[in-house]
C-alpha cells in the first residue's frame, strides 16, 4: 500500500482501532442486550401492557324492565338518548383544547363560557372521568358530531338509555324516576342483593330513586353486559371512527340479561281522567277498587318528566324541581298528609252509631253554633242547618251535630278505634315507598306526646276532622272502600303481576286483608245513605254535581290551611292568596249498590271540596262508570234518567 | 494496482480465464456501505409505509420520503463522480457557506413544534443543522489533517477546533436542537479520541465535564429538556404527561415480543399511543412489528455497516480520508445508539433520528451523502 502523506501517523490511527472496535462493540452489545431485556425477558408484560393500552370493557346497558298498566298499555319505556362527553384527559392530551371546545360548541349550539363551566366545576375529579356537557342530543347533532370527530379529540357521543313516561309527567310520581347511583347509596343496595357479583352496582350505573322504579329496583333492573372494544390513544373507539364493530373475542361478549316487566293495576284511561280532572288544580287523587284493594288510578299533580331525570340531571331542572313550592317531586297521595276535615265525620258517624250513642233516629238542632264553656263553637254554616239527624248530618256536613256526638261520645278513643279499624293514622303499605301514617289523636298518644290530659272538648273538633287528626289520601280511600265493602280493610295493591321479557308471569300479587271490622248492617245503610245525599239530594254538599243516571256517593271536605278568625273564615276563599286558601277534598264511590271504586281527592288549595275537589273525582268516576257498565251507564241511558221528574226523597228533616 | 472504476472491474469479472487476486477477489467490499444502505433503506421504507399508515400528521408522508430517495440517488451519484479530495480543498467553504445557512435558519427560519430548524426552499425545507454534522468532520478531518497527534492532544491543540465546533454548535442549541448538537460533540470526542488526546487532558476535561454538568442542567437547560432528564431517570413521577412518551415507547418495543405483532398491526403506533412514531420514534415502531429476531437482524446490519464505515477509514491511504471516513461513521454510529438507546428508556428523549428508518428529507439526504463520500473514498484511494 501506498500512503498519502505522513505514513507514520496512518499505521498510528490504524492502530487506534483497536480500541475504537472496542467501543462499537460495547455499544452494540448494550443495545441488544436492552432489546433482549424489553422483549423477551419483560415481552409478556409489556404485550400486556399494549394490550390494557388499547382494548377497553365497555359496557352494554341492559334494558330497564318496563311498566305497563292493568290492559297492557306501556306506561313506562326505555328510549335510548343521546349524549355528549368530554374527557378532560384526551382533550388536554390533544394539545388543541380552545379548538376542540369551539368545534363541539359549533355543532351542539352550546356557547363555549357554558362548556368551559361545565368543565371547571369538575377540576377536581380524576381527569379520566367523562364530564356530561349535553343530553338528549337530536339526530342532528349526533350526525354532526360523528362527521366532525375526527377533529374534536376527546369528545365522545355516547348512547344510554332514558325513561320514557309515554304520557310525560302523568303518574310519576307513582312511577318515580331512575337517576346516577349515588357513591353512599352503592354498599347498601349491594348488600341487599348478596353475593351476586354480576349484579353489584357500580359507580355510573342508574338505579330507581324514588317510586315504583325505587321499590321494585330488583325486579326492573336488568343486568349489563359488557364487550371488548378497541380503543386509540385519544380514546375513540374504533368502532365508532370504522364504523364496524371490533369485538376482540366472542367469548369475552357477555350478553345484557333485561329487567323484569311490571303490570299495574293502574287504569290508564283513569289517570287521563284524573288529568283532565285537576287541568291546573294540584294535589293528589287516588282510585281504589274495594272488592280486592286494588289501585285503578294513582295521580299526583303537579308532577315531572322521568326523562329530566334519568339522564344525569341537568343542574337547572333539578334546581327547579327541589325548589317549586308546589312540590312536583312529592307523591301527594301518600307522602303529604292533612287534615280530613268533614270527610271524617262519616268515621265519627260510624263509632257514634257503632257505639250506640246515637241511633237513626237520634236529631239535634243545629243553630249554626254550639257553647263549649265560655266558647261559641260555629257550624260551617252560618245560620245553622235546623233540626238534622245522622243521615242529614252527612248531607249537609253538620259540624253542630257532630259536636253533639263528640259530646255524647264517651272519650276520643271511641273516634280512634273505628278510625284505626278502618286504616287511618297507619301505613297502607302500599309497595310505592315513602309513605307518611298521618296521625289518629287518643288520650294516651297526647298524654304521651304532651304531657297533659285529653280536654273533652278537643273530641269535638277530632269529631270533625280537625284538630290533631291527620289523613293520607290513599287513606280516605282506602277507609271508604272498607265502608262500602262491609268492613274488610285491604292493602292497597299496584303491581298485580311482575312478568318477564316474555310476558311469562313470575310473581303474582294476591288481595291481601289488613283488618276487618264487623259494621253493623244499620250503620253501613245509615252512612252511605247520607254519602248518598251529598250528591244526590238536594242541599247536599256536592248536589250540585248530580247528573241523572250518573249516580255516585261522597263526602266533601273543606279544610282550613290556617287557623283564622272567625270573621275570615267566612271570607270568600278565592280572595285569599293560592298558599292560604283552603283545601278541598272529597271522597266519593260508585255504583251506589255494589261499589267497585272509591276515589279519594286531595286539591290543594282549592277552595272547597265540593267545588274543588269533587269534579276531579266525578271525571274519573263518570269514565269509570261507562267504561266497566256500558250497558247501565251509556249516553241513552243517561238521557232517559235526565227525562224522569227526580224524585228525591230525603228521609230525615233537614236544613237547606 | 491501477484498476479504480467500476467498469475495468466488470470487466474483470466477466474474464474466465484470469487468476484472481486477494484484491480484486473482494473488490466489492467498496460497495458494502452502499449496498447495506440500500438494505436497511428498503426495510426502512417497508417499515415507514406502516408507520405513515395511521390518521394523523403522519398519514402519507411515505411519498415525500421516497421523492427524498431519488434526490438523493442523484446526490449520491454526483458526490461519487469526483475524486473526494475536492472535500479537503472546499472543507472551510463548505464549513462557512453551512454556518451561513444556521444563521439565515435563525433569520428566516420555519418553526414547527416550537423550534426553528427549518429554512424553505420553494416547496421544500431544509434543516442546515442535519448538513452541519458532515461539514464539521469534514472541517475537522481538514484541520487535523496535517497535524501529528501521534503523541496526544494537548489543551492549546483542543483550543481552535474547539472554537470551530463550538460555534455552529451555539447556533444549533439556540434553534434549539439538542439532539443534533448532542450529536455534534459526540463525533467532535470521537475523532479526538481517535486522534489521541494526551491523558492528563483527558483526565482535566472529564473534571471540567463533571463540574460543568450541574450547571448546565440548571442554566443551559430548558424546563422541558431538564423534564425529560427527569422523568428518564424516574419515568414514573409523570406517566400520563413528560414519561409518557417513554413509557410507551418501551411497551411498543417489548410488547413485539420474539417475532413481532406484525406488519401493520402494532397497535401501539396505530392507535395512536407512539408519540413521533415516524420520525424519532421509528425504531419503536419497528420493533413492536418484527420483534426479537428481526430487530437483533437490524442491529446486525448497522453493526456491519458501521464495520464498512470504518473499514473504509482503516484501508484508506490517506488522513484526510481516514479522518474523515472515520467522522462519518462515527455519525451513523451515533446516531443508532442515541435513538435506540432513547427508544428503549435508556437514555432522555432528544430528537435524534435513526439513519434510514426515520422520516425526514434533511436527515436521510445528510445520510445518503454520507455514504456517498465513503464509498468514493473506498474506490478513489488508488487514482493518484
Amino acid at each position: 500500500m501506498s500512503f498519502i502523506g505522513n505514513e507514520e501517523q496512518i499505521r498510528f490511527l490504524q492502530d487506534r482501532f483497536k480500541f475504537i472496535y472496542g467501543i462499537l462493540f460495547i455499544g452494540v452489545g448494550v443495545l441488544l442486550s436492552r432489546l433482549f431485556f424489553l422483549q423477551m425477558i419483560n415481552g409478556d408484560q409489556m404485550r400486556q401492557y399494549s394490550e390494557e393500552n388499547r382494548i377497553k370493557r365497555v359496557k352494554i346497558p341492559a334494558p330497564r324492565g318496563m311498566i305497563f298498566d292493568r290492559e297492557g298499555r306501556l306506561l313506562i319505556d326505555n328510549r335510548p338518548a343521546f349524549y355528549v362527553n368530554i374527557t378532560p384527559q384526551y382533550l388536554k392530551e390533544s394539545g388543541k383544547p380552545k379548538e376542540v371546545i369551539g368545534q363541539l360548541s359549533k355543532v351542539i349550539k352550546i356557547p363555549v363560557d357554558d362548556i368551559e363551566k361545565k368543565l371547571n366545576k369538575v377540576k377536581g375529579q380524576a381527569s379520566f372521568m367523562p364530564v356530561l356537557i349535553k343530553d338528549n342530543l337530536t339526530r342532528d347533532e349526533v350526525a354532526a358530531l360523528e362527521t366532525w370527530k375526527i377533529n374534536m379529540p376527546g369528545v365522545q357521543v355516547e348512547m344510554g338509555i332514558s325513561r320514557m313516561n309515554t304520557e310525560r309527567d302523568v303518574g310519576s310520581n307513582l312511577y318515580g324516576y331512575i337517576g346516577k347511583i349515588s357513591q353512599n347509596e352503592i354498599p347498601g343496595l349491594n348488600a341487599s342483593i348478596g353475593q351476586n357479583s354480576s349484579r353489584k352496582y357500580q359507580l355510573d350505573d342508574s338505579v330507581g330513586k324514588s317510586g315504583l322504579e325505587k321499590q321494585f329496583e330488583e325486579h326492573l333492573r336488568g343486568i349489563d353486559g359488557s364487550e371488548l372494544v378497541e380503543v386509540d390513544a385519544l380514546g375513540r373507539s374504533i368502532q365508532i371512527t370504522k364504523n364496524k364493530g371490533r369485538v376482540l373475542a366472542q367469548n369475552e361478549e357477555e350478553p345484557s340479561v333485561p329487567g323484569k316487566n311490571l303490570i299495574l293495576s293502574i287504569d290508564q284511561d283513569l289517570q287521563m281522567a284524573a288529568l283532565r280532572g285537576f287541568g291546573e288544580k294540584q294535589g293528589g287523587l287516588i282510585a281504589i277498587d274495594p272488592r280486592n284493594g286494588e289501585v285503578l288510578a294513582m295521580v299526583s299533580r303537579p308532577s315531572f318528566d322521568p326523562a329530566d331525570l334519568s339522564r344525569g340531571v341537568d343542574a337547572d331542572i333539578w334546581a327547579k324541581l327541589i325548589s317549586d313550592e308546589n312540590h312536583p317531586l312529592r307523591d301527594k297521595t301518600i307522602q303529604d298528609h292533612f287534615s280530613p276535615g268533614s270527610t271524617f265525620k262519616t268515621i265519627t258517624a260510624i263509632a257514634a252509631l257503632e257505639e250506640g250513642v246515637i241511633t237513626k233516629d237520634t236529631t239535634f238542632n243545629c243553630g249554626g253554633s254550639i257553647m263549649l264553656g265560655n266558647r261559641k263553637v260555629h257550624c260551617w254554616k252560618k245560620e245553622g242547618h235546623g233540626t238534622v239527624n245522622v243521615v242529614s248530618a252527612l248531607t249537609h256536613s253538620c259540624d253542630v251535630f257532630f259536636y253533639r256526638v263528640a259530646q255524647k261520645l264517651k272519650s276520643v278513643d271511641d273516634i280512634a278505634k273505628y278510625a284505626m279499624h278502618l286504616g287511618m293514622g297507619r301505613r297502607t303499605g302500599i309497595e310505592v315507598g315513602r309513605e307518611v301514617p298521618g296521625l289518629i289523636p287518643t288520650e294516651a298518644w297526647k298524654k304521651q306526646r304532651f304531657n297533659t290530659e285529653w280536654s273533652p272538648g278537643e273530641t269535638l273538633y277530632v269529631a270533625i276532622g280537625q284538630s290533631f287528626v291527620l289523613t293520607t289520601t290513599i287513606q280516605l280511600a282506602n277507609a271508604y272502600a272498607s265502608l262500602v265493602n262491609g268492613g274488610t280493610l285491604y292493602k292497597p295493591m299496584i303491581v298485580k303481576s311482575v312478568q318477564n321479557e316474555d310476558s311469562k308471569t313470575i310473581k303474582e300479587s294476591i288481595p291481601q286483608v289488613l283488618d276487618r271490622t264487623n259494621l253493623k248492617k244499620e250503620t253501613i245503610d245509615l252512612v252511605t245513605e247520607g254519602l248518598w245525599g251529598v250528591v244526590n239530594a238536594p242541599g247536599g254538599t256536592a248536589n250540585w254535581m248530580h247528573k241523572p243516571g250518573l249516580e255516585f256517593a261522597g263526602k266533601t271536605g273543606t279544610v282550613q290551611v290556617f287557623t283564622q278568625k272567625a270573621e275570615k273564615i267566612y271570607q270568600k276563599c278565592e280572595n285569599l292568596r293560592f298558599k292560604q286558601r283552603h283545601h278541598g277534598v272529597f271522597v266519593g264511590y260508585a255504583p251506589i249498590k255494589n261499589p267497585s271504586i272509591v276515589v279519594a281527592v286531595y286539591a290543594e288549595h282549592a277552595c272547597s271540596g265540593s267545588h274543588g275537589a269533587a269534579p276531579i273525582a266525578k271525571e274519573v268516576i263518570e269514565t269509570y262508570l261507562r267504561k266497566y257498565y256500558p250497558d247501565v251507564y251509556n249516553d241513552k241511558a243517561l238521557a232517559e234518567a235526565r227525562k224522569k221528574p227526580g224524585i228525591i226523597q230525603f228521609k230525615a228533616s233537614g236544613g237547606d | 494496482m491501477s484498476y479504480s472504476s467500476m467498469e475495468t472491474n466488470l470487466d474483470q469479472q466477466f474474464d474466465p480465464n484470469r487468476m484472481s487476486t486477494y484484491e480484486e477477489e473482494f473488490k466489492w467490499l467498496k460497495w458494502v456501505p452502499l449496498i447495506l444502505e440500500i438494505i436497511i433503506l428498503t426495510w426502512g421504507m417497508i417499515n415507514l409505509s406502516s408507520a405513515t399508515a395511521v390518521e394523523d400528521k403522519s398519514a402519507g408522508l411515505w411519498k415525500n420520503q421516497m421523492i427524498t430517495i431519488c434526490i438523493g440517488t442523484i446526490g449520491t451519484l454526483f458526490l461519487m463522480i469526483p475524486h473526494y479530495s475536492f472535500l479537503s480543498r472546499l472543507a472551510y467553504m463548505i464549513y462557512l457557506g453551512n454556518l451561513g445557512l444556521l444563521l439565515a435558519v435563525l433569520a428566516v427560519g420555519k418553526s414547527s413544534l416550537g423550534a426553528k430548524r427549518w429554512i424553505g426552499f420553494g416547496g421544500f425545507s431544509l434543516q442546515p443543522s442535519e448538513l452541519m454534522k458532515i461539514s464539521t468532520v469534514i472541517f475537522l478531518a481538514k484541520y487535523f489533517e496535517n497535524k501529528s497527534t501521534t503523541s496526544g492532544l494537548k489543551f492549546k491543540d483542543l483550543l481552535m477546533p474547539t472554537i470551530f465546533v463550538m460555534i455552529p454548535l451555539v447556533l444549533i442549541l439556540v434553534q434549539p436542537d439538542l439532539g443534533t448538537a448532542m450529536i455534534i460533540m459526540l463525533v467532535y470526542g470521537s475523532i479526538l479520541l481517535f486522534l489521541k488526546i494526551s491523558p492528563k487532558v483527558l483526565v482535566g476535561l472529564t473534571i471540567i465535564a463533571a463540574l460543568a454538568l450541574p450547571v448546565v442542567y440548571n442554566y443551559g437547560l430548558k424546563p422541558y429538556q431538564r423534564q425529560r432528564i427527569t422523568t428518564f431517570i424516574d419515568p414514573m413521577s409523570d406517566p400520563k404527561g413528560a414519561g409518557y412518551n417513554s413509557i410507551q415507547s418501551m411497551i411498543a418495543v417489548g410488547s413485539g415480543q420474539m417475532f413481532g405483532k406484525g406488519w401493520k398491526k402494532g397497535t401501539q403506533a396505530h392507535l395512536n399511543f407512539l408519540p413521533e412514531h415516524h420520525t424519532d420514534f421509528i425504531f419503536s415502531v419497528f420493533s413492536e412489528e418484527w420483534g426479537f429476531v428481526w430487530c437483533s437482524i437490524l442491529l446486525l446490519l448497522y453493526l456491519l455497516f458501521i464495520m464498512s464505515g470504518l473499514s473504509v477509514a482503516y484501508r484508506s491511504n490517506d488522513k484526510f480520508a481516514t479522518l474523515l471516513a472515520f467522522g462519518i461513521t462515527s455519525i451513523f454510529f451515533w446516531h443508532v445508539f442515541v435513538n435506540m438507546g432513547m427508544v428503549m428508556g435508556m437514555l432522555p428523549i432528544v430528537g435524534v433520528p435513526l439513519p434510514f428508518l426515520s422520516y425526514g428529507g434533511s436527515a436521510l439526504l445528510t445520510a445518503m451523502s454520507g455514504v456517498a463520500i465513503l464509498v468514493n473514498i473506498a474506490n478513489k484511494k488508488y487514482m493518484f
